[in-house]
């Protein structure tokens, strides 16, 4: 009877070591949210971590966030509704061809960081929607206090796009990385050849969940 | 006893009540261009006009004729109106058709001349020529207002009355008025007098009725028109209200006596009319729709806070009054797992408060095939369907395949300068170009003015960016970047 016990201590324990050993700190209570990606889930320890703020960071122009903004959202629009916040900017055809069902998708469209912020207010307000995306725009610390709290609320991730400013990258739970590594081009010439795709490399540099620094590398094609 | 209120020639009354006067040469059509007549006016018929004809050849019958169109809708809210007023006069009144209605009195207080001068007296502000009149059957009493306005007729006195008037009384066919009057019979009189059986054998089993109608004789049932449920709660006399606060403790509380009314009822409101008015005697009517009816308080809260956000009066409120519209049996449907659904309703909320906030727009995208990237795809707003929203929260019908695909971001057109080396870009805004695809060549609206003919490129710049630029004439233009 004792040694069974000691048995099924020792067996947990191990589990507990194992799940350690594979970056796991802390087990998620919810199902953390896919990126769309099996690479990035894998170094987030799962995925996005539901009822909190992530960020996809990257340099403006090529650093491949919205490839990875545009994963996320298909992968969340096939089970649910999802919401983009944006400066216009976004491209449904392009949305549609990464596998985003647009009939689940609110895109609301706003100029300035209060809108954007308000905005994203009511959405996770709404507990409706299981991703709401908006640009890293910058206000003030108290107000990501409150949509951290909302999307906790809420039970939905916030992922912001963006270079997060220090207030963002406080209240962040996940922040990620991004930048094109390599560019593909097909065989040809002129008209002939097109972009092929391009390499998207992502560290995981804060993660409330699992320990940092895990780096995945996506192919976007 | 029934008391017949009837309108002659309602369409037309209601069309020229206000614009024309008697005197005018008057036509009714369905429409402006290309119509056909639906009434003439005294006048016109008298110059030729006649129902049926196009509007061209009743305006070269009658010359100078003014023509009106029918507004359907708004004829059949004056005749619901006119009814609604005469429900003063008797709890059961039978809408026959418009301009028609019959009225049954037996148990009204006063007699028969009363009840014809209260008919008047209560129909007086819609300014249209009502006769009223008494009878022992809806035929009789109808044929009372041909007699005059005003006509008392007594079971008795009902075949002597009907004897004079003409066929038309009837509502006949025209083929068969005509048939009637090669027989010699021009009056109702004159068909009464007719034999029965060979009249019915000759004319059919409608005859019957006919010759019935004639004698004064009409089975038809008396029909109660249903009483439209009207649940609404009204706050006024009450002070003013100058915070918001004050406000939304208002609507609260008449949004709890509406849904316990629409409760009571067995009924759920798809839709809400919110009327307020201001010290400055501003009146402002605010709609506000559910994704599924509800007589849930919270919800016809929720949904009014959103509809109420960003909205500014000029003075203190000093009246609201709260109108259940759009009633509905009571239920709505809900599932079973609610967690992995979302509730419609909080949808609804979403988008009006999103829709209060100024600067923003909520849209959903369409993607349809085009030439132009920009036209490849609309925006459409998401508007709230009666039962359900446009946002599909159903499961979805097939597997969406995706796959990982580079993203170009839309970027405001500007004008970049291009250096080319050979007839490929060697350097945009001053960066060189590391790679280079392209030019492909879209050519869209080539049969139209707005004709647009351009070469895109998709360039790497050596700072790691990937542009999408086209030509258009001699000038370059940057369209989007990839990220």
């Amino acid at each position: 009877m004792v040694s069974a016990a000691v048995a099924d201590t020792f067996a947990s324990l191990k589990a507990g070591l194992d799940a350690r050993a594979a970056g796991r700190i802390v087990d998620s209570g919810g199902k953390p949210v896919s990126s769309g990606f099996a690479e990035l889930d894998r170094a987030l320890a799962g995925g996005f971590i539901r009822g909190s703020i992530a960020t996809l960071e990257g340099g403006a122009g090529c650093s491949g966030r919205t490839a990875i903004l545009a994963a996320a959202l298909a992968s969340a629009t096939r089970c649910g509704l999802a919401a983009a916040i944006h400066d216009g900017t976004l491209y449904p055809p392009d949305l549609e061809r990464a596998g985003v069902v647009l009939d689940r998708l609110l895109l609301v469209c706003a100029n300035s960081p209060i809108a954007s912020a308000r905005c994203a207010d009511i959405l996770l307000r709404s507990r409706v929607f299981s991703l709401v995306t908006l640009p890293a725009v910058h206000v003030r610390g108290t107000v990501w206090s409150r949509l951290g709290a909302l999307a906790k609320k809420s039970d939905a991730l916030l992922l912001t796009l963006g270079q997060a400013s220090t207030e963002l990258g406080y209240f962040a739970s996940t922040r990620v990385r991004c930048a094109i590594d390599r560019i593909f081009w097909t065989e040809g010439n002129g008209v002939l050849r097109e972009l092929a795709g391009y390499e998207i490399c992502t560290q995981v540099f804060k993660h409330r969940r699992s320990a940092p620094g895990a780096v995945a590398r996506l192919r976007i094609a | 006893m029934l008391l017949c209120i009837h309108v002659p020639a309602f369409r037309l009354a209601v069309a020229r009540r206000g614009i024309a006067s008697s005197d005018e040469v008057i036509i009714l059509a369905d429409k402006a261009d290309r119509g056909r007549v639906l009434e003439a006016g005294g006048r016109a018929h008298a110059l030729g006009a006649r129902r049926g004809q196009t509007v061209l050849q009743a305006c070269a019958a009658a010359g100078g004729a003014r023509v009106l169109v029918h507004d359907a809708s708004y004829a059949h809210t004056v005749w619901e109106d006119m009814l609604d007023e005469l429900d003063a006069l008797s709890p059961l009144v039978d809408d026959a058709a418009e301009g028609t209605a019959y009225l049954e009195m037996r148990g009204c207080d006063g007699t028969a001349s009363d009840w014809i001068v209260r008919a008047h007296t209560l129909l007086t502000r819609f300014d249209l020529p009502v006769h009223a009149a008494a009878g022992p059957n809806k035929f009789t009493a109808r044929a009372a207002t041909y007699v005059r306005d005003g006509c008392i007729c007594t079971a008795e006195e009902a075949a002597p009355l009907l004897a004079p008037l003409p066929l038309e009384v009837l509502d006949l066919e025209p083929p068969i008025v005509e048939r009637l009057h090669l027989l010699g019979v021009a009056t109702l009189g004159e068909l009464a007098r007719l034999p029965h059986g060979p009249f019915v054998r000759r004319f059919g089993a409608r005859a019957a009725g006919w010759h019935e109608c004639a004698r004064g004789i009409d089975p038809t049932p008396f029909r109660p028109r249903p009483y439209t449920l009207q649940i609404e709660a009204v706050a006024f006399g009450e002070g003013s209200a100058a915070q918001e606060e004050q406000v939304y403790f208002a609507l609260r509380v008449l949004a709890e006596r509406i849904c316990g009314d629409l409760s009571r009822a067995g009924k759920a409101a798809a839709l809400l009319r919110t009327t307020f008015e201001c010290e400055n005697g501003d009146l402002r009517e605010l709609d506000a729709g559910f994704a599924q009816a509800t007589a849930d308080p919270r919800v016809v809260l929720d949904i009014l806070r959103a509809k109420l956000e960003g909205l500014i009066f000029g003075a203190p409120v000093t009246g609201l009054k709260l109108q259940a519209l759009r009633l509905q049996e009571c239920g709505t449907f809900t599932t079973l797992f609610s967690g992995t659904q979302p509730d419609p309703q909080m949808l609804a909320v979403a988008f009006e408060r999103l829709q209060a906030v100024k600067d923003i727009q909520a849209q959903q995208a369409h993607v349809r095939p085009a030439h132009l990237l920009e036209s490849r795809f609309t925006m459409s707003h998401p508007e709230m369907g009666h039962a359900n929203v446009t946002l599909s929260s159903a499961p979805l019908a097939r597997v969406v395949e995706g796959r990982h695909s580079t993203q170009l971001r839309m970027l405001p057109v500007r004008e970049v300068a291009v250096r080319l080396r050979g007839n490929t870009p060697a350097s945009v805004d001053a960066r060189s170009v590391v790679n280079c695809a392209g030019p492909w060549r879209v050519d869209d609206g080539w049969f139209e003015s707005d004709r647009v003919a351009r070469d895109e490129y998709d360039v790497l710049l050596d700072g790691g960016l990937l542009w999408r630029v086209y030509k258009q004439g001699e000038k370059w233009y940057l369209r989007g970047a990839y990220d």
